[in-house]
């Protein structure tokens, strides 16, 4: 009876101690004081030989329980005092995630890189090849080849910077079908985006230099109908809506028949307002089935072959894609401007 | 061009009835040629009306006038009127805008002039009817791109265009030429025409005219010019203005007696020979022009303008009417070396067609008639003609014109459409063929091949009713371009680095070539800048970068900006050399500068992996003590340096300026080759290497991998410092250096096998090694 006694009275101090352990640090030596191997329980083991075999069982059993009693007791208590360490902790760490980030912040991409790299990844899309070409070009590449002779009116159309030594900046990247033609031959899906200049006096809606998607489509069949359906699927991608548009007769020298192509303006859709100059129609890209002297000058027989070609005015759509009043803005450098079109 | 709505409709019998104004802009636009403007003219004449001027009384205190009118339409009225020539018994004409208080008078309405009803640009008076009756009601005036009609001869007159709207409409077409005004065949002309050079001159044509009355022209006259944009002079120029504007045809009188001799010479000008043209400028000429000439001089630039001397006035009686084609290149260079674009030289710039002249000629006879009453022709008709040579006729296949379109038209349809533009169409020799016969008016240059009739086929039945479809043609994965993409994937790394892109111009100033000391590079000069800032290619992007931070630095304490854009370099021959670069700035108001240049190394080796850094001597516009050339793989790729402090106020410039062509091509070649991991450890150990101050770290380090053997797996740049206890211009780098090998753990004697030959080596270059 001494003996269960002992224990009970073990069993009831040490959970009373666990209970009233301030912190980790006084519940480790209760640990020892009691569970210990030398502790109090073993204690109480070590007088085990001294009772009968019958209180031996009892006792055993007894101390068993007590053992198991206080080590969950003193887990607990552990573990609680963890759990409260961790979230003292944690909450102790709040931080404010408001605060700016560090590091630089990132730039920005030219407003003309920016639509020019979406219709390059559209053609892509649709089997087209990116061209380049360069921005200085011989007469020939940039009038001759494109069924432009010295004589012909068009080139007083375009104000062209001539250098010296003959040569020209180009007026527009047509050239670059002559080249893609020369280089790659048919059948040919090719863009050309770039810069192209006009010699002509700068103000809010005028450059000298700006940019240019030339496109060309050369196959054995190709026609108008393939042309506009070209065009539709361009400018719903580049509008990212149904665009209506409508083709009418317009003339450029490398191509016949040649078209202009009108979209119905977004602003309005068609009644009429300042955008569209109150016609419902904004004007858009020149276009055409290349003329059977271009495709021969660059070595294709146009018995064979016929295509399309189409000239995108990058400088223009980004005007219009973000509302870009003055021309200038794009070569002007200034970060205030340019700081805005951020990804 | 402005076309008169009423002119066009006078052409086009019952059009003015069905296809409004609106409506026929819309077509023409659609079918023919880009229309920009829509605009009413003589808006008053729609309630104007003939009245008779009854009284006129003073206004005291006034310059103006009280005059009571008898209109036909409204009864009597009483308006003030500022007109000298208002006077009783006057028929004028009467607007009834309203009454307003005009010198303390009311005015119900007004006297109107010439210019206020749009008839004419007279505004000296009001308008003097000869008969109670003016008989003319507003006009729309459709006005049309000129650019659209640059292939186009016969569309710069109303007649040309009333074909189209015939073509159009399905109206029929009136010409209003007759050809049997002309003079009979067997009359001798009685001056002759010697023409020095066909291909200037194709053909030249006239009439003499006889009993002429010069005065003004009848008011529907004045009123049709007034539309087209052409002022009225007098009756007789404005007959050869009227066949201008109605038949695209230039027409030039000349008073028949100030002509000396009985020839006509059209041949090249003198070098140096001068004219005094109608405009009373005088024109120096040179043998590249053509002039009109008689026994005693020049008396016409040919094509362009009339000369002085021989000009109409009020006292001629006689007159010689020149109808002629002129050659539309020479033409066009004559035009743009005096700087005077005329009505003549616009159309012969167009190549009119030779075919022309002679019909111009009828439809003046009929005109003069009609305006200088008692006019006789004197003689018969002048012509002298070489016709060019002529356009083959075209054989179109119906099944080839639908493959072209990709849409059905019919045979039929092609046919119709044809013959409404009156081109020749007869069948040929395959069912659904034709043989197409080009009018003399399209076949100048404008049309000869089978495309060019695709076009007259796809306008006129129109592209809106074709049905967008997709080409059928095989799929394929398009080549790549390689250096594009590169040069997007820098965009995207640079601007992720927090760079803006922008974009600069390719030109550059004599003052920044001198300023940036470029000259040695020889920029290319452009020839005919119009502004100072584009008299050369840029052979550097640098400056127009510096010219960014000088303005951005206004705006912003810190600010990274970039541009990729071409260097263009001369060549002996042939093009130029044309190479990409990246430019990248880094501006700082505040700190040593030092962290710029160090971002922008950081940027470069993410660009091009292993880029090695290595001082240089300075260009003008670097700063002197702080400019490196950068190489990877022995080859030179750019530049990196402080901008000179001279070159920016207040604040730090740092610059990048990589080659791209030869990054790309590092890019490219760069292989990465997998190594397996290591299985057994490694040691480290560090070194200090103590030297003088402005010793290059990178030499320090290319000493260390000069002794480090093949088990060296890392060489680490820890720090540098200065300061005591080290001697004053001395400063300690330390490197952690790592061994170890494939195939083993190495032993201690191994490692410090390693150390010693590392740290023998380097005191044999002079370094002094704390270990
Ligand atoms: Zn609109």
């Amino acid at each position: 009876m001494e003996a269960e006694q002992l224990l009970s009275g073990l069993r009831q101090s040490a959970l009373d101690r666990i209970a009233a352990a301030a912190s980790l640090d006084d519940l480790e030596p209760l640990r020892v004081e009691v569970l210990g191997r030398n502790g109090a329980l073993a204690g109480v083991s070590k007088d085990f030989k001294k009772l009968t075999p019958e209180d031996r069982a009892r006792i055993g059993k007894l101390l068993n329980e007590v053992k198991q009693a206080v080590e969950s007791a003193f887990e607990a208590r552990k573990a609680g005092f963890e759990t409260a360490a961790l979230n003292a902790r944690l909450d102790a760490e709040w931080l404010d995630l408001t605060l700016p980030a560090s590091g630089v912040r990132p730039g920005a991409l030219h407003p003309v890189t920016r639509i020019q790299r979406e219709i390059e990844e559209l053609f892509v899309s649709l089997g087209f090849t990116v061209l380049d070409g360069p921005e200085v070009e011989t007469e020939v590449n940039n009038f001759d080849a494109l069924n432009i002779p010295p004589t012909h009116p068009a080139r007083d159309m375009q104000d062209t910077f001539w250098l010296e030594g003959g040569n020209l900046l180009r007026t527009h990247t047509s050239p670059v079908q002559v080249r893609g033609m020369r280089k790659l031959g048919p059948p040919l899906r090719m863009i050309a985006p770039g810069r192209v200049f006009r010699n002509e006096e700068v103000d809010a809606s005028h450059e000298h230099t700006f940019y240019q998607l030339e496109g060309m489509m050369i196959d054995r069949d190709v026609s108008v109908t393939n042309l506009i359906y070209f065009m539709k699927t361009l400018l719903s991608s580049i509008f990212k809506r149904e665009v209506t548009v409508r083709l009418r007769p317009g003339y450029f020298p490398f191509v016949e028949p040649g078209f202009e192509l009108d979209i119905q303006c977004l602003i309005c859709g068609g009644p009429g307002c300042p955008v569209c100059k109150h016609s419902g129609w904004v004007e858009l890209l020149p276009c055409g089935l290349v003329h059977p002297n271009v495709l021969q000058m660059s070595g294709i027989d146009p018995k064979e072959w016929n295509g399309f070609a189409f000239g995108l005015g990058l400088t223009r759509l980004a005007m219009m894609r973000y509302q870009i009043d003055d021309i200038r803005q794009l070569q002007g450098g200034d970060l205030r401007f340019l700081n805005q079109f951020t990804a | 061009m402005k076309f008169s709505y009423q002119w066009i409709s006078s052409l086009v019998d019952g059009l003015g009835n069905v296809v409004e104004p609106r409506e026929l802009m819309r077509l023409i636009t659609m079918k023919t040629a880009e229309c920009e403007g829509l605009e009413e003219a003589g808006a008053l004449l729609a309630n104007a009306t003939p009245a008779e001027v009854l009284v006129v009384e003073p206004i005291e205190g006034s310059h103006n006038r009280k005059a009571v009118v008898r209109t036909i339409a409204y009864g009597e009225k009483t308006v003030v009127c500022g007109a000298a020539n208002c006077r009783v018994g006057l028929w004028t004409m009467y607007a009834p805008i309203g009454i307003k208080k005009i010198s303390g008078v009311e005015s119900d309405g007004m006297l109107a002039s010439g210019r206020e009803l749009g008839i004419n640009r007279d505004h000296e008076g009001i308008l003097e009817l000869s008969k109670p009756e003016l008989g003319l009601q507003p006009d729309w005036v459709i006005e049309v791109d000129n650019k659209s009609l640059t292939h186009r001869p016969d569309l710069w007159g109303h007649y040309g265009m009333a074909r189209e709207v015939s073509a159009i409409t399905g109206k029929p077409l009136r010409d209003p030429v007759d050809m049997a005004l002309l003079p009979a065949a067997s009359a001798e002309p009685v001056k002759r025409v010697a023409i020095g050079d066909f291909t200037l001159c194709p053909r030249y044509s006239g009439l003499v005219f006889e009993n002429v009355t010069v005065q003004p022209s009848p008011l529907w006259l004045q009123y049709r010019l007034e539309a087209a944009g052409l002022n009225p002079i007098n009756n007789i120029v404005d007959v050869t203005n009227y066949v201008l504007a109605e038949l695209a045809q230039p027409m030039h009188a000349f008073d028949a007696d100030k002509l000396r001799g009985d020839t006509i010479f059209v041949r090249n000008a003198g070098n140096g020979e001068k004219i005094v043209a109608l405009n009373k400028e005088e024109y120096e000429l040179d043998d590249t022009n053509l002039v009109i000439a008689d026994a005693g001089g020049a008396i016409a630039i040919a094509g362009v303008i009339g000369g002085d001397e021989s000009a109409i006035g009020d006292g001629t009686t006689r007159i010689v009417l020149e109808s002629a084609c002129f050659n539309a290149t020479s033409v066009r260079k004559t035009a743009a070396k005096i700087k005077n674009r005329t009505d003549a030289s616009m159309r012969f710039e167009k190549s009119q067609d030779p075919e022309n002249t002679v019909r111009g000629l009828a439809r003046a006879v009929a005109l003069l008639q009609e305006v200088s009453p008692g006019i006789r022709l004197v003689g018969g008709l002048i012509d002298s003609y070489q016709p060019l040579p002529k356009v083959a006729p075209i054989v179109l296949s119906t099944e080839w014109v639908q493959r072209k379109l990709g849409h059905p038209v019919a045979a039929a349809e092609i046919k119709r459409i044809l013959e409404a533009l009156q081109f020749g169409v007869s069948n040929g020799e395959q069912p659904g063929e034709f043989i197409v016969e080009v009018p003399s008016w399209r076949a100048t240059k404008d049309i000869s091949l089978r495309e060019d009739l695709v076009e007259e086929i796809g306008r006129m039945i129109g592209y809106g009713e074709m049905t967008p479809t997709a080409p059928l043609v095989p799929s394929v994965v398009p080549p790549a371009n390689p250096t594009r993409e590169f040069h997007h994937h820098l965009r995207d790394l640079v601007a992720a680095q927090g760079y803006t892109e922008a974009y600069n111009y390719s030109f550059l100033s004599d003052e920044t070539i001198a300023e940036f000391g470029l000259a040695a590079q020889q920029p290319i000069r452009v020839l005919n800048p119009i502004a100072s800032d584009q008299a050369y290619l840029r052979t550097s992007l640098v400056p127009r970068i510096v010219n960014n931070i000088r303005e951005n630095r206004k705006h912003f304490e810190t600010f990274r900006l970039f541009e990729i854009g071409h260097e263009i370099h001369r060549n002996t021959e042939g093009l130029p050399t044309e190479t990409p670069h990246l430019a990248a700035a880094f501006f700082a108001k505040d700190g040593d500068g030092s962290a710029g240049l160090f971002e922008l190394k950081r940027l470069a080796s993410c660009i091009v992996p292993g880029i090695e850094v290595r001082p240089c001597d300075a260009l003008p516009y670097e700063h002197p003590a702080r400019a490196a050339e950068l190489f990877a793989d022995g080859t030179r790729v750019g530049r990196l340096f402080e901008l000179h402090p001279s070159m920016v106020e207040a604040g730090r410039a740092a610059i990048l300026d990589l080659d791209l062509a030869a990054a790309e091509t590092l890019s490219h070649g760069r292989k990465i080759q997998y190594k397996p991991l290591r299985r057994f450890p490694t040691s480290a150990f560090d070194l200090s290497v103590v030297t003088g101050e402005r010793t290059l770290v990178g030499e320090i380090e290319a000493g260390l991998r000069a002794y480090a053997t093949a088990n060296v797996t890392a060489i680490e740049f820890q720090r540098q410092y200065s300061g005591p206890p080290l001697a004053a211009g001395q400063k300690s780098v330390s490197y952690r250096i790592t061994v170890g090998a494939a195939d083993r753990t190495l032993s201690s004697a191994e490692v410090s096998a390693v150390r010693d030959a590392i740290i023998e080596g380097m005191r044999s270059r002079g370094y002094e090694l704390r270990v």
